[in-house]
């Protein structure tokens, strides 16, 4: 983790526009404010006695305080405002959104939700935006809440490592999953998202039906939330090489499951839902992130608000401090740290681990190293998915759950077949504000692309079958499982036949590949034994095959893309300007040399690459090394919560005031989006329940 | 599905377990047989001919190989959703037909090559063989497969068509263009691909597209794939596709 940024402020006022401070004037910090949010610093600095022995200054209140506007945090904001609530989100980002504005937006719920009775009908959206048939049959559409509850805990389902993901499920938060996905479903649409035909389910959404359906908006002249559409440029379509600030990664082409000029991904999602939550009076403090939940004793008594520090995300080179795409509803707060008090409760929706090293430590030691920056770091900055509410639960008391299921599912981290780039997980192009995080969008050769080049750790030496190493099991799946659409029927659930040995022997599919690039190689020394970087290797002759681009915006002088006339000089290169590589890559020239001799025999002996796929030499210069990444993809593992999103102590006793939803929650694999949406409306729900202080 | 054509392809050979023929045929001819199996059929019947049911049929047990005529009729001609391979000599057929038939049924009556001729004497021959590189798309066609492929396969296979999805969450599939899709796919015909895409394409709904829409689409896969455009459409009709045999070069 950084350290926070203390610098002073250059402008100490407040956007008095955002802000109510009459009513807090008149009353105080007394309950019953309606929707009054702060407390100004020039005026009271209210001294808000705890009823311990400390005494927290306050420096803004709302009734509901939400750590995080992802998914989690913006569903539970609107949800609790529509409710009556005062709400004050935090995000440590520039922007909303989290990384639901980077998703795909597709979303399994289900339980006879709304979209799955709208595609059993036949009928369109309200809009008549979606013109095509329904995709699944009718019976893969009828679906109920037992059925759904039993998908999510049947412990007869395994996936292609083997492992099984629902068995470890805790039930209650299944149950009140599966009971509140229809009507999480309907609040969505209600909130201007919109939503495909159902196609298929998803890894973590059960098996026995069709649940799964993309947010999408349609291509139009404006961009026009309550209109549904979006233009060209914002939709990333126009220009491929080229991101808008509304959507990081290029829109998906919709036309299959909408109609036509329908594109859809997560910025159809978070931008409707953030439009939603600042048009109904949401409002949001950026660039400040949670550190603290402040209860009334250390691990005992109520939680009575958040401490949360500055922390500016500016762009690389001119310093500027980045701003978010929508401005209204936004607090412009720039105090080093500030006290947030909630009158009803704290919900945690700030996400993950993924991205801090010493908690992934936690679940895979190997992944401390931080050569793996991973799961969007470019795009959320380094106080993304950084374990800040696992590790702000853990200080005042609170138990974690599903610490192993990182491990069982099927993609928690994996090789990206997109080479070159300091993060491989995201896809901006230049046009979006954080491009320059990562100086270059990488470029992806796929799975098979890999059989163009050598892998080589950071001494320079082969580690793994190249071929092989960046294979990735897929989700779940049943004996018979024959994909999308009409999967669903033939799935029995809870029939030991699912996860028979022999099943899991024919469908069993993991190569490995990762841990070989994590094992401890000679460069790797005490006291953490870090592995290294990784790098793909290949000569002028690979990159004439293939066609590939090496060019900017693809690669770029970031210290993860180098060429050379010479092995050596390549090798050289690496070792000066790759900001991780600790040793020099002493084998690299010969490891070329020995493999160029393996080329010539047609054998691999260390490898078997042979067995995969042809062997090229690598002799014809310049030569490319470009950057190879191990990412950490999704978080599982997180605070305990029950059935209302309540967090749960050690001694299994509800901790007063504080909800968490969302990869800050651990217990439940399910796939993020339909997870955090779900969560975020129970949240919501119940927070607002809570007596006021 | 992709997994395990991948892992038929990329296999060593398995030799079936063969029943006992009553007439035992000559080794070799078996062999030949095999080998012209695996590249022909085993990409939707399967190594061991089990198929896919109900996608693929198999052939383990299919009363279609009683009549090994009928087998020559069906493999020459094609059969509802099955391509025709009109390439096949009557060495060949007589080969292919003679290891399916010892491999998965009872393999009692062998045919000859001159059985197999006289068949084919009888059979109608239309079109010469031609392959990829003879301009058999247009540039027209090839731009509305590009509009089909983006908006039922390029989410997957990728804007470059070398199978790397664009979207960080999903998995590698496999490259519909250049040396990689050329090495799994010389040698099979145009009719081959059409259906075989019709039959699995796209994933999560396959055959949901209309027959002109993916014969568009494998047009956009060779211009992408360096092939040169012609005068003439590429139609969708298996007869004419089977003509087409898919070569790495001219």
């Amino acid at each position: 983790m950084t350290t926070k940024d203390d610098r002073p402020s250059k402008d100490p006022t407040p956007n008095k526009k955002a802000l109510n401070r009459r009513d807090f004037v008149k009353t105080g910090v007394v309950a019953g404010l309606g929707s009054g949010v702060l407390l100004d610093s020039a005026e009271a600095q209210a001294q808000v006695p705890a009823s311990g022995t400390q005494q927290t200054v306050w420096h803004y209140e709302a009734d509901v305080v939400i750590a995080g506007g992802g998914c989690a945090g913006l569903t539970a904001a609107i949800r609790a405002v529509d409710l009556g609530a005062s709400v004050l989100v935090v995000d440590q980002n520039f922007d909303l959104g989290g990384r639901m504005l980077h998703s795909a937006g597709r979303m399994s719920l289900g339980g006879g939700d709304p979209v799955q009775q709208r595609d059993m009908s036949g009928e369109s959206d309200r809009e008549g935006f979606v013109t095509v048939a329904p995709i699944e049959e009718p019976e893969e559409l009828d679906d109920d809440v037992e059925l759904l509850f039993t998908d999510l805990t049947d412990w007869s389902v395994v996936d292609p490592k083997g492992q099984a993901p629902y068995r470890y499920n805790e039930r209650e938060l299944a149950r009140a999953w599966a009971e509140n996905c229809p009507a999480t479903r309907q609040f969505l649409i209600d909130n201007y998202v919109r939503f495909s035909r159902v196609a298929g389910t998803h890894g973590g959404g059960g098996l026995s039906r069709a649940r799964l359906a993309t947010c999408f908006l349609m291509l139009g002249d404006v961009t026009d939330i309550k209109a549904g559409t979006i233009t060209a440029e914002d939709a990333g379509v126009a220009d491929r090489e080229r991101s808008s600030a509304f959507a990081p990664l290029r829109m998906n082409n919709a036309s299959r499951s909408v109609g036509p000029n329908a594109v859809a991904n997560g910025a159809a999602l978070s931008r409707c839902l953030e439009f939603s939550a600042r048009e109904k009076g949401v409002q949001f403090i950026l660039h400040r992130r949670f550190d603290e939940i402040v209860r009334e004793q250390p691990v005992a008594g109520r939680v009575l608000g958040i401490k949360a520090h500055y922390s500016p995300r500016q762009h690389p080179e001119s310093g500027e401090v980045l701003q978010s795409l929508w401005q209204n509803g936004n607090i412009d707060e720039r105090r080093d740290t500030v006290n947030i008090r909630a009158r009803k409760a704290v919900i945690l929706a700030s996400g993950g681990h993924a991205g801090n090293p010493e908690v992934r430590s936690m679940f895979y030691p190997a992944l401390r190293e931080p050569a793996f920056p991973t799961s969007g770091r470019a795009l959320l900055g380094s106080g993304g998915q950084d374990g800040s509410a696992l590790i702000a639960g853990l200080r005042i008391g609170a138990n974690l759950a599903g610490m192993q299921q990182n491990l069982s599912y099927f993609t928690t981290f994996h090789i990206s077949t997109r080479l070159g780039t300091r993060d491989a997980y995201t896809g901006m192009m230049p046009g979006h504000p954080t491009f320059g995080f990562r100086g270059s969008a990488g470029f992806s050769v796929g799975s098979s692309g890999f059989e163009e080049f050598i892998a080589v750790n950071q001494v320079g030496k082969r580690f793994f079958n190249e071929v092989r190493l960046p294979a990735r099991p897929g989700p779940s799946a049943y004996p018979g499982d024959r994909g999308a659409p009409g999967r669903g029927l033939d799935h029995t659930p809870l029939d030991w036949r699912n996860c028979r040995k022999e099943w899991v022997r024919e469908m069993y599919n993991y190569d490995h590949g990762v841990h070989a690039a994590l094992a401890l190689n000679e460069g790797s020394e005490a006291p953490d034994y870090y592995s290294g970087p990784l790098w793909a290797v290949f000569d002028q002759d690979a990159v004439d095959r293939n066609g590939w681009e090496l060019r900017y915006p693809y690669v770029s002088d970031n210290g993860y893309f180098f060429q050379a006339d010479t092995i050596e000089d390549l090798a050289e290169q690496i070792y000066a300007g790759h900001e991780f590589q600790r040793v020099p890559l002493k084998y690299l020239a010969d490891t070329v040399g020995t493999w160029n001799g393996y080329v010539e025999s047609g054998a691999d002996p260390e490898f078997e690459r042979e067995v995969d796929a042809p062997m090229n030499r690598i002799a014809t210069g310049p030569f490319y090394a470009l950057s190879i990444m191990v990412i950490w993809h999704d978080s599982y593992g997180g605070l305990r919560v029950n059935g209302r999103q309540q967090v749960v102590d050690m001694q299994g006793q509800v901790i007063p005031g504080l909800y968490a939803g969302g990869e800050a929650v651990g217990g439940f694999n399910k796939h993020g989006l339909g997870k955090g949406h779900v969560h975020g409306y129970i949240a919501g729900t119940h927070a607002v329940e809570e007596p006021s202080l | 599905m992709l997994r395990l054509v991948v892992g038929v392809l990329g296999l060593a050979c398995l030799i079936a377990p063969a029943a006992v023929a009553q007439q035992q045929p000559d080794t070799v001819l078996l062999e030949r047989g095999q080998r012209l199996y695996k590249e022909n059929c085993a990409l939707c019947h399967r190594d061991l001919g089990a198929g896919d049911p109900p996608t693929f049929p198999a052939l383990r047990g299919s009363d279609q190989l009683r009549d090994p005529m009928r087998v020559v009729r069906t493999i020459r001609q094609g059969r509802d959703r099955m391509p025709p391979f009109p390439g096949l000599t009557a060495e060949e057929l007589s080969a292919l037909v003679n290891y399916v038939r010892n491999v998965w049924a009872d393999g009692s009556s062998n045919v000859t090559t001159e059985e197999v001729a006289a068949v084919l004497g009888g059979l109608e021959e239309t079109l010469p063989m031609g392959s990829v590189w003879d301009g058999v798309f247009t540039e027209a066609q090839a731009n509305r497969g590009q509009a089909a492929y983006e908006g039922a396969c390029g989410t997957c296979h990728g804007h470059r068509l070398n199978g790397a999805p664009d979207d960080p969450d999903m998995r590698s599939t496999p490259p519909l263009a250049r040396a990689r899709f050329l090495r799994v796919w010389q040698g099979r015909s145009l009719a081959t691909l059409f259906e075989f895409t019709r039959a699995t394409m796209p994933e999560d709904n396959p055959d949901s597209m209309t027959e002109q829409e993916y014969v568009d689409v494998i047009a956009y896969m060779l211009l992408l794939g360096g092939m040169p455009a012609g005068d003439a459409e590429l139609q969708p009709d298996a007869q004419s596709l089977a003509r087409v045999v898919i070569r790495a070069g001219r």
